[in-house]
C-alpha cells in the first residue's frame, strides 16, 4: 500500500498586484486587486514504503509547495493526499512524528547550542526512548564521523559539519518519511558523497521512505532510480531515469583523438560539437547510426589513436525538458 | 490505515526548551555584567533626580522622597525582568522563514516560544538578588511588611503576564507586516509613559491619570510599585490584582485569536 498518495492535489495563492513605483505603493494601501498565482495544479502521485523518489523542477515549479503540502504545513486548495494515512493539515502533530525533513538552505539545529544539546532537545521532542537514541547517535556519528564536532556550537560549523549534523538530526526520531531540499546545496565534492552516502545507507538499510527535492541531477542519478518531474504545477514525467534517456538521450557524443592534425574534419551523419587541437567531438543521433558505424566512417577517412563514447548528461536531457517540455515518445530533434 | 491520533501533550520538551534557553543566554556572560552596571547606573542617577525635584518642589502626600527612591529602584529590578520581550523568537523567525521548521516538528507552537521566552526570564530574574544588593550600596529602600510583600509578588506576577501578552501580540503582527519596529517603539513609549515605570502614575495631572489607568499598561509597573510603596492600601488589593487579572484574561484572549489568525495565514498562504 503506498505510504504516499496524493491525487490531483492543487494549491492557489492569492497575492496583492501591485501598480509599479511609489504611486502603486501608495494606491496598494488603500485599495487592493488580488491576483491568483496556481504554485501546483493537480499533481497526482504514489509512493511505496522504501522508495527513494527524486522530486525534480526548475525554480517556481512547485516542488516546495508540494513538500509543504506534504508536511502539513500548507493547506491544498484541492485534491486529496495522505501521508502515512494521516492527512498532514488535518493532523499536523501526528504526521510530524511519522517525518523527518532536511533544507539545505535552513538549519533546525539550534543556532547557539552544541550540536549534542541540539540531539537531546530532538530525542525529547520526538520522546525517543533513551535506548533507541543512544544507538541512533553511535550508528549516525560513525557514519556521518560526527564525534569530532558533537561539542561545538552550531554557528561554529563549517556547512559541510552542520549538513551532517541537520540530517542526523531529522532521522534520530526513525521516522518512516523524510523530505529532503537540496540536501546537497554549496556542499563540496567530499560532504556531497558522504551525504549522499548517508541518504543511500538510510533508504537501504532502514527503508525510509525519501523524497529528494534537488538542482544537483548528480545526487538524483546517484540516488533514485524514479523521478517525478514538475513543472508550472504540473508533473510531466513519472518514470524510471533510464526511460527517461532512452526517450530524450537520443544524442551521443564520440570522442575521437586524430593521429595527426587534419585541417578540416568532417564525417557523413554526424555534428563536430568541438575540435581542440587533435581531439574532435562528433555528437550523432544513435537511432540513426551506430556507434560501430560511425567509427568505421571516421577511420575510413583519418588516422586515429583513440576513440571514446560520452552518453549525454542528465543535466543536458533536463534542460531540454525544462525548456522544450516533455513529449512522450519523442525522437530527438537536435536541440 | 494508522489512525490518525495526535500525540499525547507531553511537557517535557517544553522544559527542556526553557533550559536550553536559560543555557544559552549564560554563553552570553559579558552581556550579564553589563546588564547588571546598567541597573546601577540608572538607580544612582534616578536618585539624584528625584532628591533634586524635591528639593524644589513639595511632595506628593502619596509619595514622599524616600518612597519614590524606593519606587524608582524596585521599578528597576522589576525591568530586569519585565522588559525581556519573551516573544521576540516569534519576530525573528517569521522574519527569517524558519518558523516553517517548527510547525513540522511535534510541538504546540506558541508553548514552545514562551517556554523558551521563560528560560531567558527566569535567567535574568537570579540577577535582581545581586543587583538588588549592589544597589543597597547607593539607595536605601523600604521594606513593607510581608502582606504587603506577598501581594507585591502576585501583583509583579499579574503584570509581567500583561507585559507577556501585550509583546506576544506585537510580535504576532509581524505573521502580516514582517517588520514591527516602528510599532514596537511605539509601545515602548507608550508603555513607559502610561506603564508608571519611570514616573509614578499618581503625580500626573488629573485627567492623564485618567487615561493612564484606563489602560492596560498601568497594570504592568504601576499597580505592583504603588502596593509595594504603600499607595495603594490593603483595602484595595483584591480591586487591584482583579483589576490586573481582568487584562490578563483580555490579553490572553486577545492573543489566541490573533495567534490563530496568524498561523492560519501561514498555513493556508504560505508566509
Amino acid at each position: 500500500m503506498a505510504i504516499i498518495e496524493a491525487v490531483g492535489l492543487r494549491k492557489v495563492f492569492r497575492s496583492i498586484e501591485r501598480q509599479p513605483g511609489l504611486r502603486g505603493a501608495v494606491a496598494a494601501l488603500f485599495s487592493r486587486t488580488f491576483v491568483e498565482k496556481v504554485a501546483v495544479d493537480g499533481v497526482s502521485f504514489s509512493l511505496d514504503p522504501g522508495e527513494l523518489v527524486g522530486y525534480i523542477g526548475p525554480n517556481g515549479a512547485g516542488k516546495s509547495t508540494t513538500i509543504k503540502m506534504l508536511t502539513g504545513i500548507l493547506v491544498p486548495t484541492a485534491g486529496q493526499l495522505r501521508v502515512a494515512g494521516i492527512v498532514p493539515y488535518q493532523n499536523r502533530m501526528a504526521n510530524a512524528t511519522n517525518i523527518g525533513v532536511v533544507f539545505g538552505q535552513r538549519s533546525q539545529l539550534y543556532w547557539d547550542l552544541p550540536l549534542r544539546e541540539s540531539f537531546e532537545l530532538l530525542r525529547s521532542i520526538y520522546d525517543v526512548p533513551r535506548a533507541r537514541y543512544l544507538e541512533n547517535m553511535k550508528h549516525f556519528a560513525e557514519i556521518l564521523d560526527l564525534e569530532r564536532f558533537l561539542g561545538t556550537p552550531v554557528r561554529q560549523l563549517s556547512l559541510g559539519e552542520r549538513m551532517r549534523g541537520d540530517f542526523a538530526a531529522a532521522m534520530l526520531h526513525d521516522p518512516k518519511i523524510v523530505f529532503l531540499d537540496e540536501p546537497t546545496i554549496g556542499l563540496d565534492v567530499i560532504a556531497k558523497e558522504a551525504i549522499r552516502e548517508f541518504i543511500a545507507a538510510v533508504n537501504k538499510e532502514r527503508g525510509t521512505t525519501v523524497i529528494l527535492t534537488t538542482h544537483d541531477l548528480a545526487d538524483v542519478e546517484r540516488l533514485s532510480r524514479r523521478i517525478v518531474l514538475i513543472d508550472e504545477g504540473v508533473v510531466i514525467y513519472d518514470g524510471s531515469l533510464e526511460r527517461l534517456r532512452e526517450e530524450y538521450g537520443t544524442h551521443r557524443t564520440l570522442v575521437v583523438t586524430l593521429a595527426e592534425s587534419y585541417p578540416d574534419v568532417a564525417v557523413a551523419g554526424a555534428e563536430v560539437e568541438g575540435r581542440d587541437h587533435n581531439t574532435v567531438r562528433l555528437r550523432f543521433n544513435r537511432r540513426e547510426l551506430t556507434a560501430e558505424a560511425l567509427i568505421r566512417r571516421v577511420t575510413e577517412r583519418y588516422q586515429i589513436v583513440d576513440v571514446q563514447i560520452v552518453e549525454p548528461a542528465i543535466d543536458d536531457i533536463v534542460r531540454r525538458i525544462y525548456l522544450e517540455g516533455y513529449h512522450e515518445g519523442v525522437v530527438g530533434a537536435p536541440s | 490505515m494508522t489512525a490518525a491520533r495526535a500525540p499525547r501533550f507531553r511537557l517535557e520538551p517544553y522544559v527542556q526548551f526553557a533550559k536550553k534557553a536559560m543555557a544559552r543566554e549564560a554563553t552570553y556572560r559579558f552581556d550579564v555584567f553589563t546588564t547588571v552596571a546598567s541597573v546601577l547606573v540608572r538607580v544612582y542617577l534616578l536618585r539624584m533626580v528625584w532628591v533634586a525635584l524635591y528639593a524644589r518642589n513639595t511632595a506628593p502626600k502619596e509619595l514622599p522622597l524616600h518612597a519614590i527612591i524606593t519606587y524608582s529602584t524596585v521599578a528597576l529590578l522589576m525591568g530586569l525582568v519585565m522588559d525581556i520581550d519573551q516573544t521576540r523568537l516569534l519576530h525573528d523567525k517569521l522574519h527569517s522563514g524558519g518558523i516553517a521548521t517548527d510547525f513540522m516538528k511535534p510541538i504546540v507552537v506558541p508553548f514552545y516560544l514562551f517556554a523558551d521566552g521563560s528560560g531567558e526570564v527566569i535567567f535574568h530574574a537570579a540577577l535582581i538578588v545581586p543587583s538588588l544588593l549592589l544597589a543597597l550600596l547607593f539607595v536605601h529602600i523600604d521594606v513593607p511588611g510581608p502582606l504587603t510583600l506577598v501581594t507585591f509578588f502576585a501583583s509583579f506576577a499579574l503584570g509581567y503576564l500583561v507585559g507577556l501578552f501585550v509583546n506576544f501580540i506585537l510580535n504576532c503582527v509581524a505573521f502580516w507586516t514582517l517588520e514591527i519596529h516602528a510599532m514596537q517603539l511605539i509601545v515602548t513609549w507608550i508603555t513607559d509613559l502610561f506603564g508608571g515605570e519611570i514616573i509614578p502614575l499618581v503625580i500626573f495631572p488629573a485627567f492623564l491619570q485618567k487615561i493612564a489607568f484606563a489602560l492596560p499598561f498601568a497594570a504592568m509597573f504601576s499597580t505592583p510599585l504603588l502596593i509595594y510603596v504603600g499607595a495603594i492600601p490593603p483595602e484595595r488589593y483584591a480591586w487591584a490584582l482583579g483589576v490586573q487579572a481582568f487584562w490578563v484574561v483580555v490579553l490572553a484572549l486577545a492573543s489566541t485569536v490573533i495567534w490563530r489568525a496568524g498561523a492560519k495565514r501561514v498555513i493556508v498562504q504560505g508566509g
